[in-house]
């Protein structure tokens, strides 16, 4: 049944998918065994992005039928969902106050095992030093849109760096104006254009095999 | 001697010209972009560059006379408008004024779509364009009925604070009349700065793609993505039936002598080759086409990654417009497109911004060797908006690059 349900997720059958997890769950199912054949789809579906037989579109979905089943499914394991790969803080820079790319990394970062912490958008420097202060992460996920967003990056690093935390970090930053360019230019660690890529330089960064 | 404004004018004007009918200019021409800079270099805000309508014409007069592109882009910021245009695309006169909403129009409308500095957003913030979700799925059919009529009667009411009574309808659309005059008359304002200054004049009008009506303004990006999996009849016929009304808009720009429109799409990216050919590119090209034989050219902004989509561009007759490029390579577009369609990109804003005259120089010459042989060629950035952070320098050697190169 979890193979099946594997691939009704990779096959993009939304409806199919929710209602065999259900069914696996009112049948007894194990929780957790459910919640990692997800994540495995997850992860393939972020394989077959970043190969070009998967768009945004199938990105999204994917990311809705995920977070459908999640639902209802991590509030039957004991504890929560234990699997934590590292942890994210995660926000759009400031003067931008665009979601949607940040939204998505989110959903396949807690797919493939991260802990997010969300900070929001329009997140001035000092947020972000705060929460990295407070909540030690191992990655930093800053987000942006619009070209303005570059400069915020930038200045984001730069307050880590004075606020002496950058060292124990890793920063990745991210969106549809975002290249190499910008990584050096805000001197992050790495840089996604989408979310399946940034998943993928999260775990490198963490020195796990993607 | 010094070239007159007019000479001046006339030789760019030709050098755009001889590209986008696929031809060698004397030299590649370079389009400009405005964004954040341009109040920046002025020393003003956003705030005030986006509201006070005196000091932003001045700002981009100064930026204008200081950076001389070919073919300038700099104007008082306003954010897509598209959803109005539909709604009144059976009112020539009114629809040609909904391109675009700029800050005192938003403040008018009390909408939610937008994010304006000195409202919702910091005053050196700037202007973002939002969108959201103002249709449930189950009103796709009265969509598909009237989609002008329905937009304007169910769609605005919600997404326009100042458009949820008919009372403060009447009201709103008054002030938003003087708002349409005020910025008519910066715009021919400008107009003649650019004319001074030896710009030439190409004016663009708007159209869109139907899909991206319903992604930017009606159900959200998000939304639309699901619904094509969800109810694709309703999507596809949805789309179809916003086909018209946008030819109606932008055959408003016809009437006032304009040639072009520009069109910026949204939703490419996003889908794989098979939905973009289901859902999108038919009513895009319907779009295009039809204006192509009321004698007006396009020029389609294809946002994000468009590669896998590239092939579908040859399906329109040669000479069809400009095909603008954000992410697809432009070496790779031209040579696709090559002696079909006129392509314009090519300049990342990272290098601008965060590059050295000397990376700038570099590229730029590495560039042109590649894409300067044939024609049919525009430079510029691949986004038209620069941050305030944007090194002076860095401009002039984008400009001297392509002079020097070119």
């Amino acid at each position: 049944m979890l193979e099946e349900l594997f691939n009704r997720i990779v096959d993009m059958d939304e409806e199919g998918a929710v209602s065999m997890a259900k069914e696996y769950l009112e049948g007894g199912g194990d929780a957790k065994k459910l919640l990692e054949t997800c994540r495995d789809a997850m992860g393939v579906i972020g394989q077959k992005f970043e190969k070009g037989e998967y768009f945004l579109s199938e990105l999204i979905l994917g990311g809705e039928i995920f977070k459908n089943i999640m639902e209802f499914t991590l509030p039957k394991i004991k504890g929560g969902d234990e699997k934590k790969l590292g942890r994210i803080v995660l926000g759009t820079v400031k003067e931008d106050v665009h979601n949607i790319g940040k939204d998505i990394f989110k959903v396949f970062a807690e797919a493939s095992g991260f802990e997010v912490i969300d900070i929001g958008i329009d997140t001035p420097e000092e947020k972000f030093v705060e929460a990295v202060k407070e909540h030690k992460p191992d990655i930093v996920g800053m987000s942006c849109l619009i070209t303005a967003g570059v400069a915020s990056m930038k200045r984001t690093v730069d307050a880590l760096k004075e606020a002496g935390l950058r060292e124990g970090i890793k920063i990745i930053v991210g969106g549809g104006r975002v290249d190499e360019g910008v990584k050096q230019y805000a001197g992050a660690d790495a840089w996604a254009d989408d979310a399946a890529k940034g998943v993928r330089l999260c775990k490198e960064l963490m020195g796990i095999e993607g | 001697m010094a070239k007159t404004p007019e000479e001046l004018a006339k030789e760019r004007y030709n050098r755009i010209m001889a590209a986008i009918n696929l031809q060698e200019p004397d030299r590649v021409p370079l389009r400009g972009f405005g964004g954040d800079i341009v109040p920046a270099y002025y020393g003003i805000t956003q705030k005030e560059f986006c509201f006070d309508y005196e000091k932003g014409t001045k700002a981009i007069e100064k930026y204008l006379t200081d950076f001389p592109f070919d073919w300038p882009s700099a104007a008082i910021t306003g954010l897509d408008g598209r959803v109005f245009s539909v709604a009144f695309s059976e009112y020539p006169e009114v629809a040609v004024s909904t391109t675009f909403i700029t800050g005192p129009m938003h403040e008018v409308l009390g909408d939610k779509y937008y994010r304006f500095p000195g409202m919702e957003i910091a005053e050196i913030a700037s202007p973002q364009f939002i969108g959201g979700t103002f249709m449930q799925p189950d009103e796709y059919d009265e969509l598909i009925e009237n989609p002008p009529k329905f937009v304007a009667e169910k769609v605005l009411p919600r997404a326009c604070r100042n458009l949820d009574t008919p009372q403060k309808t009447m009201a709103t659309m008054v002030k938003l009349g003087i708002e349409f005059t005020r910025f008519g008359s910066v715009g021919r304002e400008i107009a003649g700065i650019a004319a001074r200054l030896g710009y030439p004049s190409i004016p663009m009008g708007g159209a869109y793609a139907p899909l991206d009506i319903i992604g930017d303004f009606l159900r959200g990006i998000e939304n639309v993505l699901l619904d094509i999996r969800r109810y694709p009849d309703k999507v596809k016929q949805a789309a179809e039936a916003l086909v018209e009304p946008i030819i109606n808009y932008a055959l408003s720009f016809k009437k006032r002598g304009f040639k072009w429109v520009m069109i910026p799409l949204h939703l490419n990216e996003y889908l794989s080759p098979k939905l973009y050919n289901e859902f999108y590119w038919p009513t895009l090209k319907k779009v295009i086409l039809r204006l192509l034989e009321e004698g007006m050219q396009s020029q389609v902004f294809f946002e994000g990654r468009h590669d896998v989509h590239l092939e579908t561009i040859l399906e329109l007759p040669k000479g069809w417009g400009i095909a603008y490029f954000e992410k697809t390579d432009l070496v790779k577009a031209k040579k696709v497109l090559e002696g079909h369609t006129c392509v314009m990109g090519g300049i990342p804003m990272s290098l601008i911004v965060g590059g050295t005259p000397d990376s700038i120089k570099e590229y730029m010459k590495n560039l042109i060797e590649q894409v300067k042989p044939g024609g049919g060629v525009i430079l510029s950035p691949t986004i038209g908006t620069a941050p305030k952070e944007t090194p002076i320098e860095n401009i002039y050697a984008l400009i001297e690059a392509v002079e020097k190169y070119g």
